[in-house]
């Protein structure tokens, strides 16, 4: 049994240091892994970034995260990546991480992913030299975390995204911005690929559960839609147990 | 003045791009005389510079914010994936 801990969207800037800190010293008892799905800043500054990383830091269980649409705001989204490396945080872009937990090998593959829509509502590669750039950057993306998720071996797959891979976790969003939400791209490099869960934020106002087309559960973890610091998800569970976590 | 769908425009565009604001989630409902706001942010003081920006930005509006504080309790639950 594998338990990993996920949250989305948590923009953290210096009036939210402290506010995650009492949930997060309790994680370890609670979960072996947090998995972050993009937006850790509002504005993408190096200074928010600290502050990310002083709240998300030192926690006693391995942290891995993708950035989000936020964290490139200030075009210093490299700088980003190396403050938070820095505090020991694994950052994730086209690429994958194998954790060790309790004898079984948690594989995490991610990307912030990009926008383009979904079946019937999706952008096409066509047309102006603007709008080609616009989907060839979601078809770049998805091309990179199927090429990421295909490169671990391990017992339990993730896949972490900032965008969404369908449409059925935006439920609550309007319609017309779905196609700046997610694209189907990305579910299609997760069913390419194989998984044993799919993660993402973005959607602050979509709903929790949704599945790919090939059957991989998909969980919206923006924090407006779990309502609390993290989520807590169970893979590889050796026997039916969703009885509460202990609590000590 | 702006008409009602150009001002939920004007306004979200203003929280998404003010640079204390960057919030994309929140939402312009109009009512007979008033605005109200609603959706969540990480804290008080981004809730109360948002609606600080809209009264400054739309002086003729009379603004009521609906805006929560997103909780961060520890969970009490696991789902169980399959
Ligand atoms: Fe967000
Ligand atoms: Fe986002």
């Amino acid at each position: 049994m594998i338990r990993i801990a996920a949250v989305g969207d948590v923009h953290v800037d210096k009036d939210v240091v402290g506010r995650y800190r009492p949930a997060l010293e309790e994680l370890p008892d609670r979960a072996d892994a947090l998995l972050i799905a993009g937006d850790l800043t509002r504005h993408g500054t190096v200074d928010e970034a600290k502050c990310f990383a002083q709240e998300f830091g030192g926690l006693g269980v391995p942290v891995v995260v993708v950035l989000g649409n936020h964290d490139h705001q200030s075009d210093q989204q490299d700088e980003v990546t190396k403050t938070i490396e820095d505090a020991g945080i694994t950052v994730l872009e086209g690429a994958a991480t194998v954790l060790e937990i309790r004898g079984h090998r948690l594989g995490v593959a991610g990307t912030k992913g990009f926008g383009g829509g979904f079946a019937g509502a999706c952008a096409s590669n066509f047309g102006e030299r603007e709008m080609k750039d616009f989907v060839g950057t979601a078809e770049r993306y998805a091309a990179d975390l199927e090429r990421a998720l295909k490169s671990v071996e391990c017992d339990a797959l993730v896949a972490l995204t900032h965008y969404a891979p369908v449409p059925e976790t935006l439920v609550g969003e309007p319609l017309e911005i779905y196609a700046f939400l997610g694209c189907y791209q990305l579910g299609r490099s997760i069913d390419a690929a194989g998984a044993a869960l799919a993660l993402h934020g973005h959607a602050h106002h979509g709903s929790e559960r949704g599945r790919t087309p090939g059957g991989v559960p998909v969980r919206n973890v923006a924090h407006p839609v779990i309502k609390q610091a993290y989520n807590v998800y169970q893979l590889l569970s050796e026997e039916v147990d969703t009885t509460l976590i202990g609590a000590r | 003045m702006t008409n009602d769908t150009d001002l939920e425009a004007e306004i979200q565009r203003l929280l998404t791009e003010h640079d204390r604001i960057a919030e994309q989630g929140i939402t312009v409902q109009r009512r007979d005389h008033l605005v109200v706001l609603g959706g969540e942010v990480e804290s008080a003081q981004r809730r109360d510079e948002i609606c600080r920006q809209i009264s400054s930005h739309f002086p003729e509006l009379e603004i009521t914010c609906d805006i929560g504080i997103t909780r961060a309790q520890a969970p009490s639950e696991v789902e169980e994936i399959s």
